[in-house]
């Protein structure tokens, strides 16, 4: 077995350089479909990955209107604690938003000192235990007599209350698009990949035909003359899923850092876990590309 | 050895290539087949390879129903079975030694036999002294040579050739045909297909004659033919 392992390398090499231009033609079609995988899986991890942070912040704000009564506040705010799922609750106080609100202003206060009355309102920001659970708490909220009493705009309900499963919602779509689009890509780019291998493998079975005619003559297993294509057209699949794998690596180490440099405020990162998903999936889907399509020239053009 | 029973083969619609052949070929025998072209010579041949099946009847080599036979056991079968053809089917891109030990190494077999029955059978058909030729720099019975090394090498028990002289000069042909004789008395079967009437005359071996794949005659110590 180890001489065959060494002579089969041999064959494929051999025939890797007698055409090479074919041979150079599939790799760069399968490196740029595996590249396209691994990223549009990088990308789409990260992006659920963000997803789920946002989620994390997802918080309830329940505007108040001014000179609401202190005791409906307190007992909206106490009804608000005692459901189970709510982490906590936080009274914000009128003055505290215009704070805030000048917080993030840093750049123009003059705006907010241009302010003449304080627009802000007050608010009560309820931290949910599981994010999931937004819609039934914002749901019980507007069920509570006491919020329509305490509420900025007791009129319209609907807007005196603040929460994010709509950015989520958003994301979430944005993901389901991404991912159907790079789907689509992918099916395409692995089918030319397939074309390719199955057309440098015809070639390389036109080039040995006499040895193949000898090979089984004298009585060559079916498995020794088709080991050689098989092999040849895994290699160069390999091949191209390596130098995929090289590009994704120097983005992730490269062009990585300077992305979470400038967008600090959304943990645009892949962990070493999902990188190393990432590599088994384009390993393996570069040998199952390789195989197919050698497979299906074999089948096709090699009659043994 | 062989053993061909009521065998036919029909290419398309058109009158029968072979029609009921019945042939038997003992273990060790030597055997002409002659015919015309056209006669069937090279169908019977690809037969026994299991290159072809018959249209219908059955033919047993080696012990072996072919027609019964599963595809991924052919090449086992064809490694008992020698080959020889009258274009030598050689690797231009290898030496004599290359070419020969190209049959062994395809059929696994470990560098070490390989070393030692290349060269005993290059030096059984006379070619000690070409081994590091190529094909191009070899006389064509040299090549013939080179052919008949790479069918033998493997100790086969029954040897085919489809018209091994027909590139030849009838000296050369001699000398191919008593590299055949030789290689009879090892004990191997030998089957050679020709239509070189000279050749039959002169070996006086048995004679399987084929005429619009039927057989027409089949003679112990024959001669090629009469009248034709």
């Amino acid at each position: 077995m180890a001489i065959n392992l060494g002579y089969f390398l041999k064959e494929s090499v051999v025939s890797f350089r007698r055409n090479w231009v074919m041979s150079l033609g599939a790799v760069i079609t399968i490196y740029l479909s595996l590249l396209l995988v691994g990223a549009s899986v990088g990308s789409s991890m990260i992006v659920s990955q963000v997803v789920r942070s946002v989620e994390e912040k997802v918080s309830i704000r329940v505007f108040l209107k001014d000179g609401a009564a202190p005791a409906d506040v307190d007992s909206l705010q106490a009804a608000l604690v005692a459901d189970a799922r709510v982490k906590n609750v936080k009274y914000t106080s009128k003055e505290q938003a215009l704070k805030d609100f000048g917080a993030t202003m840093v750049e123009s206060p003059e705006l907010v000192d241009a302010l003449e009355v304080n627009p802000l309102p007050a608010s009560l920001d309820v931290d949910l235990k599981t994010p999931q659970d937004v819609n039934a708490v914002v749901a019980m909220i507007k069920a509570n007599p006491t919020f329509l009493k305490v509420a900025d705009r007791p009129d319209k309900p609907e807007k005196s209350l603040k929460y994010g499963q709509q950015i989520v919602n958003q994301l979430f779509a944005f993901t389901r698009v991404l991912r159907a689009v790079g789907a689509v890509f992918i099916i395409m780019l692995a089918i030319i990949s397939l074309i390719f291998i199955n057309n440098t493998i015809r070639l390389a079975i036109y080039a040995r035909r006499k040895e193949i005619g000898i090979m089984r003559l004298v009585g060559a297993s079916n498995w020794f003359i088709r080991t050689p294509f098989l092999l040849e057209g895994t290699l160069q699949s390999l091949l191209g899923a390596l130098l995929a794998l090289l590009t994704l690596g120097s983005i992730q180490w490269f062009v990585m850092p300077k992305v979470r440099e400038t967008i600090s405020f959304l943990p645009v990162t892949l962990s070493a876990g999902a990188a190393a998903q990432i590599s088994a999936i384009l390993i393996l889907s570069g040998v199952v590309i390789g195989l197919g399509g050698s497979a299906f020239a074999l089948r096709r053009y090699l009659k043994v | 050895m062989i053993s061909m029973r009521n065998v036919s083969k029909v290419y398309g619609a058109d009158k029968p290539a072979l029609g009921d052949v019945n042939v038997e070929i003992e273990q060790g025998e030597f055997v002409f087949l002659v015919g015309h072209s056209g006669s069937g010579k090279s169908t019977f041949i690809r037969l026994l390879q299991r290159e072809l099946l018959p249209s219908s009847g059955t033919i047993i080599v080696a012990g072996q129903d072919l027609t019964k036979m599963k595809n991924w056991k052919v090449p086992f079968l064809r490694r008992n079975i020698g080959c020889v053809f009258q274009d030598f089917k050689l690797l231009p891109n290898k030496t004599t030694y290359e070419n020969v030990a190209f049959a062994l190494e395809v059929i696994g077999r470990s560098k070490h036999v390989i070393r030692t029955q290349v060269p005993e059978v290059l030096r059984l058909v006379g070619l000690e002294d070409k081994i590091n030729s190529y094909p191009d720099e070899l006389s064509g019975g040299e090549q013939q040579r080179v052919s008949i090394a790479r069918a033998f090498v493997n100790r086969p028990p029954l040897l085919l050739a489809d018209e091994p002289t027909g590139n030849l000069d009838p000296a050369t042909s001699l000398g191919i045909m008593s590299l055949f004789s030789r290689i009879n008395k090892t004990g191997t079967t030998v089957l050679v297909a020709t239509h070189d009437r000279e050749m039959v005359d002169s070996m006086r071996k048995r004679v399987i004659a084929l005429e619009n794949g039927v057989v027409i005659r089949d003679q112990d110590r024959g001669v090629y033919g009469y009248g034709d």
